[in-house]
């Protein structure tokens, strides 16, 4: 277990936050991490979704149950979060 | 006794270059302080400054020029302007302050640089009124403010600001030190001078003038105007400068100087202005939307000039010009969702009127902008204000240092432009951000942002009170909405009747 910062770029928010999540961390962890910085602060909730995890520029989302530390994300790389189908 | 005219004698009396016999001219005048780029001493002899003036025609009118402004001071000191100004016009009068006083200090040391390094002897001429400008430019806008001091703690920070490391303090010192604090003397011509004050300061100073007459405070209009007209003047040293190096085979060098200086002063221009402009100055006060002011004087007037020069336009002109729609509602935002970390309290200037003209004069904006302002007024009415604080830091960008941000909402192109250098990971707000780091990295690798600095450690404890600690900003300080949410009464009364 260790402390690791992840830049959030989240979808119809405005800024890039820093979100520090833990190694241990599974994908819907961190993106859960995420959005408590952005859905219903600045983003409008929808229940209907569920949030998936990619790197900036990609199309491919991480699976929901990859552990941070298995995904070989370095620390401060910019994460999209973006609502996806459940 | 019969004077000459100035004309008659001007041209013999400012040529001061001589053959040094004691030292070597390399001595003298290094090149490293000079930034002539090699370019040798006679060849700089025929740069002409176009505006021209002797010493005691300087003093004359400038004492003019300090009447008027002190006069329309003393004469509205009894008046109620500043009480009865709205607090959106309070709080351009504390960002205005703060971000620029001390910077004109800097920029007199960088005018005297030019005094002694200069290449030319009408730029080194020039540079020494430009130096007697910007110290009066600093002396104006210290002393102006210090009369409201005892009335609103905020003002302290007209001389506080940039002795702190408060986020935006940090981002105006790192900008003014890479554009003239640590410059030559010819850089100094270029990119101060000719860049970011023919190009840009029209904006903060013309601009807001104009506001600020519509608002009632003839104190900061007739300020502000009476240092336009300075500026107007020394403006006028980069433009030979920029001649003198096209002609002698410098364009590149000049064209990349140009294209940095106008990248780093678009983003201070677009964070300071463009909030004062179309959202702290109240609605009817305003004579013209940020972009249209743009329009007028970047694309209209400056294009011209640049091209006039020989130059080209900087190869991200178009980005920036497309930046004209969005990029300060996204410093707006951010300003006021971290508006603790302000020594000014930022309007939201969100009311439903607001937002009409917001979408008049930037189609678009309730679907993008709109939507997320939309969840923080969600949050107002429903009696959540915590939900529109700050939790946790927004990532700076590593050269304007600047949160990265663009548009939310369903127009969403939010991204980071990283860079990894040297095996450190930067990021930057745009393009332009990461290709002025890419000119010269080494100049610019060393630099920790607010963000690196919070990483490392260096703020503690490791949240909102321990930033807050960090960046020299007491209780009383801090920023808070300008109107105490008053506006907010506006959508509980909409939201009431639905």
């Amino acid at each position: 277990m260790a402390l690791f910062p992840v830049i959030s770029n989240f979808q119809h928010d405005f800024v890039l936050l820093l979100v520090p999540v833990d190694t241990e961390n599974t994908m819907d962890e961190v993106a859960a991490a995420a959005a408590g910085h952005s859905v219903g602060v600045r983003v409008a909730p929808r229940p209907d979704k569920v949030v998936r995890v990619r790197r900036q520029g990609d199309a491919d989302f991480f699976p929901r149950e990859m552990r941070l530390a298995e995904s070989g994300i370095r620390p401060m790389e910019t994460l999209e979060f973006i609502f996806c189908d459940a | 006794m019969a004077l000459l005219d100035r004309s008659e004698w001007y041209d013999i009396a400012r040529s001061t270059n001589w053959t040094p016999k004691f030292v070597t001219d390399e001595d003298l005048f290094p090149d490293v302080m000079t930034g002539a780029q090699g370019v040798p001493g006679e060849k700089w002899e025929v740069y002409d400054e176009p505006y021209k003036t002797s010493f005691p025609e300087y003093v004359s009118v400038q004492r003019e020029k300090d009447a008027g402004a002190y006069s329309v001071k003393a004469a509205l000191q009894r008046s109620r302007i500043f009480e009865d100004a709205d607090p959106g016009w309070r709080s351009i009068l504390k960002s205005h302050y703060g971000a620029i006083a001390l910077g004109e200090y800097a920029a007199m040391s960088a005018e005297a640089r030019m005094a002694r390094f200069g290449r030319a002897p009408g730029m080194r001429n020039m540079a020494t009124f430009g130096m007697m400008d910007e110290n009066r430019h600093a002396q104006l806008q210290l002393f102006f403010p210090h009369e409201y001091c005892p009335k609103d703690r905020q003002f302290d920070w007209g001389h506080k600001a940039y002795h702190t490391n408060e986020w935006a303090a940090i981002a105006a010192r790192h900008a003014f030190d890479d554009l003239f604090m640590a410059r030559s003397a010819t850089e100094i011509a270029v990119m101060l001078t000719f860049a970011f004050e023919t190009g840009f300061t029209n904006m903060q100073f013309l601009g807001l003038a104009a506001d600020a007459a519509e608002a009632g405070d003839y104190t900061f209009s007739s300020l502000i105007s009476s240092i336009q007209t300075d500026e107007s003047r020394h403006a006028q040293i980069g433009g030979p400068a920029l001649q003198v190096l096209i002609s002698n085979g410098r364009k590149a060098e000049a064209q990349k100087l140009v294209d940095i200086a106008i990248g780093r002063a678009w983003r201070i221009f677009c964070i300071l202005t463009g909030p004062s402009m179309d959202y702290n100055t109240p609605l009817h006060h305003r004579k013209q939307s940020f972009k249209e002011f743009m329009q007028e004087w970047i694309v209209d007037q400056f294009e011209r000039s640049l091209l006039d020069l020989g130059l080209d336009l900087p190869w991200y002109w178009d980005k920036m010009i497309a930046e004209f729609d969005y990029q300060h509602h996204a410093y707006q935002m951010g300003l006021w969702f971290w508006r603790p970390t302000l020594w000014w309290n930022p309007a939201a200037g969100v009311t439903p009127d607001c937002r009409d003209w917001l979408e008049e004069k930037y189609p678009g904006w309730n679907d993008t902008f709109g939507k997320a302002w939309d969840v923080i007024i969600d949050n107002l009415v429903a009696g959540h204000p915590e939900r529109t604080l700050p939790q946790t830091l927004p990532i700076v960008c590593n050269m304007s240092q600047i949160p990265i941000c663009a548009i939310p909402g369903n127009g969403w192109n939010v991204k980071d432009y990283p860079l990894n250098y040297d095996g450190r990971l930067y990021h930057f707000n745009s393009e332009i951000d990461r290709w002025i780091f890419e000119q010269d990295p080494k100049r610019y690798r060393g630099h920790m942002s607010l963000v690196d600095r919070f990483l490392a450690g260096q703020i503690q404890p490791a949240d909102l009170l321990g930033a807050l600690t960090y960046m020299n900003l007491q209780p009383g300080e801090c920023g808070d909405d300008a109107h105490g949410y008053a506006w907010v009464d506006a959508y509980r009364g909409r939201m009431a009747a639905e």
